[in-house]
């Protein structure tokens, strides 16, 4: 084993190991974990029937990031709550733009709202300019995004996923065109723009909570609530590294150094 | 095996790619470590890639040449992408491929430096007069927490502002602990959540748990 990693690995696997059991025990029904309500993921359908009733667009924005970085689990958040959106724009017969900075997120997101169309029975409704790549430049893409928030008056803007400086540029571009804004990331530095500027934003780690709080699917309430114990044990680490630098030990310190 | 072989790459690539950051060792009947397995590995993501950008400029293709075809409104804006596009595609392939060329790569230089960038730089700057529009609309005492938000606002501005130290001398010591305590706590608080969630949800993924990106269809 690689020096200095021995310590990470007993946790990738202990936390790992809580997280799965959590999420088989949910799954086999012996466990019911419930999630509080999150005003955020409510007030989509919200912003899809405000849209219906004005017969404009919903803009969907998975973010700028990608499916192979760190950012891939934002990602891959966003695309559970895209699952739901087409689901809603299917049922009110809404138009969805769905643009994309990622040319690796493109392929997937453009097969996943056409096959979530193809379930909904309303397979006409994926038109070839239903998922748009823009490109792959960030303020290129901002600036296309900006254009269609202007173009098409879109009446509903849904942000969710990893974000950077283009944040406020879309937030503010849907607030210029009246759009009902929900947003969120789990860049923390763009989570102030979004709460100044958006209706509903989604903080930090409730992005994850969308595909459980949405579908209600036994393994991503399972995997919600094994989050939640592992963060609890986080807790419980950090008030122990606290004591015990106070008493002036190191022992935790070199512990996680090993 | 629409979703049984997507989720066997993901398995067998990302155990592979995650054994790595802590294991090495020289593959079994090879000559390379598991390292440089890695690093291969990556090497392909690159590859697919590329063919990812491809696939994503016959998007851009379509959608901006039917518009074009059936002069919708705006096809001039749509001709002008396509057209640059083009300009950037040639420009660049051609100084590539001749090196020597300095004239082909001075014009890709040229064009990256004094049309692209300050188009970039320009949006980039138009987040200072948004900020102050949103922050106008935040701002606005309509409940408690927009109260609260305007007065650690206001006392975080008076800190940074020289001329508040002259009016009174806590100005500064107030917004540094609202920003060094009060703000680095919250903001550490959200990280620690974003970091475990991240991993819950890789972890889903890495084993087959979620198949939400796959599709709904069998």
């Amino acid at each position: 084993m690689i020096e200095g990693t021995h310590f990470v690995f007993s946790a990738f696997v202990i936390l790992g190991s809580i997280i799965i059991g959590v999420l088989l025990a949910t799954r086999n029904g012996k466990l019911h974990p419930k999630i509080r309500r999150i005003p955020a993921l409510d007030s989509i359908e919200e912003a899809v029937g405000r849209a219906t009733e004005m017969g404009r667009p919903v803009h969907y924005s998975p973010g700028y990031g990608e499916i192979t970085t760190s950012t891939a689990p934002q990602t891959f958040a966003s695309f559970d709550v895209l699952n739901h959106v087409v689901a809603l724009t299917a049922r009110y017969n809404t138009q969805l733009i769905v643009t994309c900075k990622s040319p690796q997120s493109f392929p997937i997101i453009q097969e996943l709202v056409r096959e979530a169309y193809l379930v909904a029975g309303k397979p006409d409704m994926f038109r070839e300019d239903t998922v748009r790549f823009i490109s792959e430049a960030q303020f290129a893409w901002a600036a296309g995004v900006l254009g269609i928030f202007t173009r098409e008056q879109v009446a509903a803007n849904i942000m969710l996923g990893y974000f950077m400086a283009e944040s406020l540029l879309f937030a503010e571009g849907g607030a210029q065109v009246g759009a009902i804004q929900v947003a969120g990331t789990g860049n923390l530095a763009q989570t102030a723009f979004f709460v100044a500027a958006c209706d509903y934003t989604l903080i930090g780690e409730e992005l994850y909570a969308g595909g459980a709080y949405l579908s209600q699917d036994a393994s991503k309430v399972g995997n919600l609530a094994g989050q939640d114990i592992v963060k609890m044990l986080t807790i419980a680490f950090i008030v122990l590294g606290t004591l015990l630098a106070t008493a002036e030990s190191d022992w935790l310190l070199e512990l996680i150094k090993k | 095996m629409k979703r049984s072989v997507p989720l066997l790459i993901v398995f067998v690539i990302g155990t592979f790619l995650l054994a790595s950051y802590f294991f090495d060792f020289t593959l079994p009947g090879t000559s390379i470590t598991l390292k440089q397995g890695a690093s291969t590995v990556n090497n392909w993501g690159v590859i697919i890639t590329a063919f990812a950008v491809g696939l994503a400029s016959i998007n851009l293709l379509r959608i901006h040449g039917a518009k074009i075809i059936n002069q919708r409104s705006g096809w001039i804006n749509s001709a002008i992408l396509i057209l640059t596009m083009f300009v950037f595609i040639i420009v660049g392939i051609y100084s590539r491929s001749n090196p020597d060329n300095e004239a082909a790569a001075r014009l890709f230089s040229n064009l990256f430096n004094y049309a692209y960038s300050p188009f970039s730089a320009t949006m980039y700057s138009m987040i200072a007069f948004y900020v102050a529009s949103a922050s106008y609309r935040a701002f606005r005492m309509r409940s408690l927490e927009a109260t609260l938000l305007l007065s650690a606002a206001v006392l975080v501005m008076l800190g940074n502002a020289p001329i508040a130290e002259q009016v009174w001398a806590q100005f500064p010591v107030i917004g540094k602990w609202l920003l060094t305590v009060i703000n680095t706590t919250g903001q550490r608080g959200i990280a620690i959540g974003v970091a475990i969630g991240g991993f819950a949800t890789s972890l889903r993924i890495l084993l087959g748990f979620d198949r939400g990106h796959l599709g709904q269809g069998d």
